[in-house]
Order: structure tokens, then sequence, then C-alpha cells
């Protein structure tokens, strides 16, 4: 406990230096932006910002470098809230109930939440990186494909639930999600799967495109048939930037809650935000009193995610700083730019560079610090947005969803993608199929399939590889519940329809 | 190339002889000299470019501004066929690597080395074979042992897709030993490196086949045993790890990074050019630039990159046909 102390006042000394304080601001301003903006996520925004590291000191490149990444985590949300389009994959779950609530006025208390939620979140994941960073990287070594596997099957029939009382309709979702991730080059054999004869397909179809079309541009769609509605907005209102005592009551719980679980869950190798932020989404739907206001615009259902998100963003570092192994994209830039400075990291970085360690871990706390500071100034500006006028806006959604997805594959073929997802987004709102479970099943489907087919390999396509593995059997329940779970909530609406349509009658 | 064609380009580069008067046989960039990097800021690709734009303008290797422009998309292909579009003109170069050639053998690129003139390789990688720490084998020929016994026996890590450089490499390390190499059991990791090594570090894979800068940490805080590299000699950053040719398979198989011409180069522009990279492979900043990512330089002028390439296709080639990774 106490050389842990030591080394963390060795931290903050070097975090605290006038050059790196600098720094860290510019980082955590550079990443919300970047999170803003839909198609550069944090690793486009490191990855741009190299160069310009050459000349630094190692601290200080890292220390940037992770102010991007947990600024875009910021960032993020702003644009699921504002403009129903996530800046970042992993803000795709705060669209469900941050738009929502932005849409009944209450732009300001949505970003409000997602910037405290996402601090609170942050903060109370850099203590666990202090405390745990080696225990926590060698739990993540316990993670083969068969757990991944089942991890994975866990969360997405946890977004089944989220279909309530339409089960079947989410289920047809999760499946058309499902199909469209197996598009593209099969890693294990090679095969082209449904491309069709066109090779732009043979890479398979970016799951951001997808999204950005079922959510942005269906948004335009929907915005296009009500072009001359003015929205009248009370500005007063949006102004109003802080959450009251009562949200505060409410969302603590599922914040302190859902952090852990995705500060874990963020230390595995290719689980990323989005993932994390979903399972967070899920789990405190099912703790929560009224869950039939999820979706609709629920608080909680901003804070749980929103602090879900950074915390995995913070872990993540975990894996790269404590074993020398970048456990995502991002993570993987950073490990390329600091072996060009000279640093290593590894198992003996904590050794041979405590300052460079500590100084990042430091660096994280006064980051956030940072963050909070810079984000709730910028509420109500941001959130008068929505005063625009829908001809107005339009443009501007139309402008960023393109925009951001030529950024992500300089492909213009992205651009029909865009358009038709667009559609089925819209018709698959006009028939009532919820949209979650596709867009989840997209970005899952595509690991799911290959931990699976990794794992078998060991016994030949025997599923007995699971048979001893207890983390995985524990998943595999865990998936086995909730779906048991939406049956009987299932049920339990069906009966509730009845009854009503029997009053009725 | 047709005959009417190369007649042309022969006036042509005659007419510039003639042109420039007297110093006729030298030829020089006559503007800014643009370093294509098919990829974003930050990958192997860019990290190459810039290595190399920064040796030729601290060094001044060329009299014109030198800049570096990222064209990424379609696994280096947006870049490339940009490179392929300024035939003829030497103030454009692209950076390239093994995957070039491996892309269009496997089918997935239209576009092969023979569309570029090929100007130097510059820097390589090794790859190597690993174990985890505990594991019962010492020496690359145990474990190649264990695999002619049973090729089963162990699951193999590969990244990010059968058929490249890792892949192939280890196939004909084995079928060198006398493995059946049919029945090997491949897992294959999209995320590559990283996840590879987790997944050996967690005891889900037996043996990892990974370029050695991906597991030089692991292996120097023996976590992981390299058991044997596909270098021609030993590296310095690994002298206790043997070369597979030590272990008597006469294997080296470099995971090269180079740099490209435009199609339809004339000798003064390919002397010229040769005369720079040189200069480039020897200067001691370059070096060290490459060595910071734990890379080695390893120069081949462009008539010896060419004649490799070559080679590199007649191996590959019937290997890739074989293995049944060639998409139609």
């Amino acid at each position: 406990m106490e050389s842990i102390l030591s080394n963390l006042l060795l931290g903050f000394q070097n975090a605290l230096s006038l050059t790196n304080l600098l720094w860290v601001t510019i980082g955590s301003f550079l990443g919300t932006l970047f999170g803003m903006l839909p198609g550069i996520g944090p690793a486009t925004g490191i990855a741009i910002l190299i160069p310009l590291s050459y000349g630094m000191d190692p601290t200080t490149a890292l220390i940037t470098m992770c102010a991007i990444y947990y600024g875009a985590m910021f960032g993020g949300s702003i644009a699921s809230i504002m403009i129903n389009t996530p800046g970042d994959a992993s803000a795709i779950v705060t669209c469900w109930d941050g738009y929502r609530m932005a849409q009944k006025g209450f732009a300001g208390k949505a970003l409000a939440t997602s910037a405290i939620a996402s601090f609170v979140g942050g903060m109370i994941a850099c203590v666990m990186v202090v405390l745990l960073a080696q225990a926590a990287a060698s739990v993540a070594l316990k993670f083969g494909p068969a757990e991944m596997f089942a991890l994975v099957l866990f969360a997405m029939t946890a977004v089944v639930t989220l279909a309530e009382g339409k089960l079947l309709r989410g289920a047809v979702a999760l499946l058309i999600g499902v199909m469209i991730s197996t598009i593209g080059i099969d890693g294990q054999s090679g095969v082209f799967r449904f491309t069709m004869g066109i090779d732009i397909l043979q890479d398979g179809i970016e799951f951001l495109v997808a999204i950005i079309g079922c959510y942005a541009i269906a948004e335009v769609f929907n915005g296009y048939s009500e072009l001359n509605v003015v929205h009248e907005i009370d500005v007063k209102k949006i102004g109003r930037v802080m959450i009251s005592k009562e949200d505060w009551k409410q969302i603590w719980l599922p914040i302190v809650r859902s952090t852990p679980v995705a500060f874990f869950l963020g230390c595995l190798p290719g689980v990323g935000g989005s993932m994390t932020s979903l399972i967070a989404y899920t789990t405190e739907r099912q703790f929560s009193k009224n869950p039939e206001d999820w979706g609709h615009g629920d608080i909680v259902g901003i804070a749980a995610p929103e602090a879900a998100n950074n915390a995995s963003s913070t872990a993540s570092i975990i894996p790269m700083l404590a074993i020398g192994i970048p456990s995502s994209g991002t993570t993987a830039v950073m490990l390329g730019a600091l072996m060009m400075l000279g640093v290593q990291p590894g198992p003996m970085l904590f050794e041979m560079r405590p300052d460079v360690a500590w100084g990042v871990i430091a660096s994280m706390f006064i980051g956030n610090i940072v963050l909070v500071f810079m984000n709730m100034p910028m509420v109500p500006y941001i959130a008068k947005l929505l005063a625009l006028p829908q001809k107005l806006l339009i443009p501007i959604i139309v402008c960023l969803a393109f925009m951001g997805t030529y950024m992500m594959n300089y492909s213009t073929f992205d651009f029909y993608l865009l358009v038709l997802f667009g559609c089925l987004g819209y018709v698959m709102q006009k028939l009532d199929i919820p949209i979650p479970p596709m867009v989840l099943a997209l970005i899952l489907g595509d690991t799911m399939e290959k931990t699976l087919r990794q794992a078998l390999v060991a016994t030949d396509g025997s599923p007995a590889v699971f048979l001893d593995k207890p983390i995985a059997l524990v998943f595999f329940a865990l998936a086995a519940l909730s779906i048991v779970y939406s049956l009987y909530q299932n049920r339990k609406v069906e009966r509730k329809r009845k009854a009503a349509s029997l009053e009725t009658a | 190339m047709n005959k009417l064609e190369f007649a042309g380009i022969a006036l042509l580069s005659a007419a510039a002889v003639f042109s420039t008067g007297a110093c006729a046989q030298e030829w020089q960039p006559d503007s800014t000299i643009e370093i294509i990097a098919p990829a974003n800021p930050g990958g192997g690709w860019d990290l190459t470019a810039r290595a190399i734009q920064r040796t030729l303008t601290e060094g001044k290797l060329v009299k014109k501004n030198v800049i570096v422009s990222n064209k990424p998309g379609g696994g280096g292909a947006t870049g490339w066929t940009y490179l392929k579009g300024k035939e003829k003109n030497g103030n454009f170069l692209a950076a390239n690597s093994s995957l070039l050639l491996l892309n269009n053998l496997l089918g997935s690129s239209p576009l092969s080395y023979k569309d570029f003139t090929p100007l130097a390789m510059l820097t390589t990688d090794w790859i190597g074979i690993a174990v985890k720490a505990d594991a019962p084998y010492k020496s690359g020929i145990e474990l190649l042992e264990a695999l002619k016994k049973n090729p089963g026996a162990l699951t193999i890590g590969v990244g990010p897709a059968m058929g490249n450089n890792d892949h192939l490499s280890f196939i004909q390390i084995a079928r060198k030993f006398g493995v059946d190499t049919s029945k090997l059991k491949w897992v294959v990791y999209e995320g590559a490196g990283g996840d590879i090594l987790m997944s050996l570090l967690g005891g889900h894979i037996g043996i990892a086949t990974v370029s050695v800068p991906e597991m030089l940490t692991q292996h120097k805080a023996g976590k992981v045993r390299i058991l044997g590299i596909t270098s021609d000699k030993r590296m310095e950053l690994l002298p206790d790890v043997p070369t597979w040719k030590e272990q008597g398979i006469d294997i080296v198989f470099p995971h090269w990074r180079g740099i490209q011409l435009p199609p339809g180069m004339t000798p003064a522009q390919i002397a010229y050019w040769d005369k720079v990279m040189a200069e480039v492979a020897r200067s001691e900043s370059f070096k060290k630039t490459i060595e910071s990512l734990n890379g080695q330089v390893y120069y081949k002028n462009s008539a010896e990159f060419t004649k490799f390439l070559e080679e590199q296709t007649a191996i590959l080639g019937p290997l890739t046909v074989e293995l049944g990774l060639v998409k139609k």
C-alpha cells in the first residue's frame, strides 16, 4: 500500500508539470472534439497526432494520447444526444435514451448527466487502475476464445431483453444483424461470403456505417416528413444544465454498479466500449423499477452506459501498460507511437520507467477533472443546436453522417450502404421492429462467430471444449437466465395487454 | 509493356536527355517529392514513409522538399493505384511491404509488383515461433518433433488471416522438417499479434507464429520462449534465440518493407534513386528510427529487390495454390 502511495506521488509530480498539464488539457479538448464528430474515433484521432508526438517526452506523449482516448468517450455522447448519431461506436447506447430526452426538451440535463457519469465512472476506474492493474491484467489472460464466446453470447441474449413485449421482433432484428455481420471474407477459411461479386464487400460491412445509417439517416427521413414544423424549444429550460438532487439519487447507484464490471470487461482483448456500455445498459434496465421508461428518455439509461464506456476505456490501457499487449485498436496505435519514442511498454515498464507508468495513471485523474470542467460550461451552447429549425438541422446531420462515413474507410461505396441502412432503419421503425438488437448483433456477431470457431479448433469441432471452462459456463448460465427473464417479461406484457383490451371491450 | 510503348518511352527519355544538355545522364527530381503511405498515420507503411522522409530531409540527400501523403484504403490499393497513375514520374514514391506480393498471390488484389518499379527493400521484421515459457519444448527441433509425431497436438495462433507471412513461413519450416502440415490446427486471430500473445500467455493456444517485435518484451520478461526465427543470422536484440538455419532448417523469411516508384521509370531515374536509397539505408538516423521500432535495416537495391520478388513469387505462388488459399 505504501509503495503504491509513493509511486502515485511520483506520478503526480510528473503529471503536474506545466507541460504535462498543458498537454492533458489539449488532449482532452481534442478528444472531446474527435469523439463528437461521427467517424473520427479515438484511434484515428491519436493517429493523426502521432507526427506531433515525435519531439515529445514519452510521458507527455502518452498522457496526451490517453487524454484523447477518454476525452473521446466524453465527446461521443454529445452527438448521440443531440442528433441521434453516435460520435463514436461506444456511444450508440447513449442514443437510445439521450436523444429521446433531448427531444423532450431536456437536452441540457442529458448532456450534464452524460458528463457527470463519465467523470464519476472515469474516476472510479482510475482508482481501480491504481489498486488492481496487475491483478486485472492476469485475470484478463484467463479469457480465451471459449470464454469470450460465452461472454458475447450473454451480451447478445441481453440485447433481446431490450425488446420488451416484442420478443419475436427483437429476435428477428438480432438475426438480421448476425446475417449482415457474416458478409465478407471468412478469416478462418478465406471463403467469400455473401459478397455477391462486389469486391468492396470482401472486407465486410463496417458496422459504424450501418449504425449511422440506421440512426442518423433514418432520423433524417423522419424529420423530413415534418420539415415545416418548428419546434418551440424553451431556451431557458435548455440553459439549465445541472442535474437535480433527485436525479443524482437516481443515478449514483447505477454508476457505481456499472463501473467495476465495465472496468473489468475493458481489460479484455477485443471488448470495446460498445459492448461494455451495452451490458451496463441492459443490466441496469433489469434493476430499474420502471423499465418501460427505458428507450424513451430515462436518465439512468444515459448515466450507466456513459460511466461504463469511460471505465472501460480507462481499463483498456492496463493490458498495454502491464503486459505490453494492446487490447484495442486505439491502444495498438498508442503502443506503436510509444515504441517510436523509445519506451517499451510491458511487464518491465513499472520497474524500469515508473515515472512514465505512474505519470500516466496520475494524469488520468487530472484529465477527468479537466474534462468535466471543460464539458459542463459547453453544454448550454451545444444544447441550443436543437433550437435550429429542421430545415437547417437536417442538412447538418446529413453532412456529418456522410463525412463520418467517408472518414472511416475513404470509400465512396459506403455512401450507398449508408443510404441503404437509412432506409432499412426507417422501414424497421415503421414496422415496429426494434433497431438496437440488429445493431448490436452487427457489432458482436463477427466476434461471436470467430471466437466460437477459435474455441472449437482445439477439440476438432466438439463443443466439449466449453465443459471444463468454469468462466464460460457461468456466462452460459447468465445467458440462459436472461432468455428466461425475457420470456417471463414477454408474458407479463401480453397479459397486461390482454387485460387492457378486455377493459376497453 | 508493348514494343511501341517502349519505343515511345525511349524517344521521350531521349528527348529529355537532349533538352537538359550536357549533364544528360543525370536525372533529378524536378519538384516536391511525395512519398505515399497507403494507410492511416501510425501503421507500418506510414512509419516507414516518415522515417525515409526524415532521413532524406535531415541528411540533405535530395534537393527538393519531401512530403508524406497518407492515402489509406483497400489494404493499400488506394495509395498504390494513385502511384500507378503517376507513370514515368520520378517525383512519386510509395511505401510497400510483403502484403503487396501476398495479396496479389492470394487473389485479393489485382495489383502486383509488376505494376510498379520496385526501388528498394529497406527494413524487415523477422518471424518467430514461440511457446509459453512453461512449455516443455526447449528448441525449435523439439517442437517440430512433437508436431511430426502428432500434428494436432498443439493449436497454432496466426493472424490477421491465413496466407500471411507468419502462416506461410511456419508451413515452410514444418514441411522442411517433414511435418504433415495439412493436419495442423490453426486458430486465426483477426487482431493479430496482440490477441495471439494474450491467448498464448493465457494458455488458450499452444504455439504462436508472430513477428518478433510483437513478442520481444514477452520473451525478455521470460513469459514466452521464442524457439526459432526466420532471419539469416541471429538478431542483435535476441542473442539467445537461434535462427532456423542454425537448427538445420534452411529457410530465411523476411517480413519486409520497402519502397517503390511508379511504372515506366528510365534507367537514369532508377540509378538516381538507387543511389539515394543506398544512402538512406546506410544512414545512422534511419537505423536508429527503425531499431526503435524493433525492426532491422535490410537493404536490397532495385535490381536485387526485383529479383527477390520474382523468387518469392516462384516459391509462394504454388504454395498458396496448394494450400487452397487462393481466391478465384
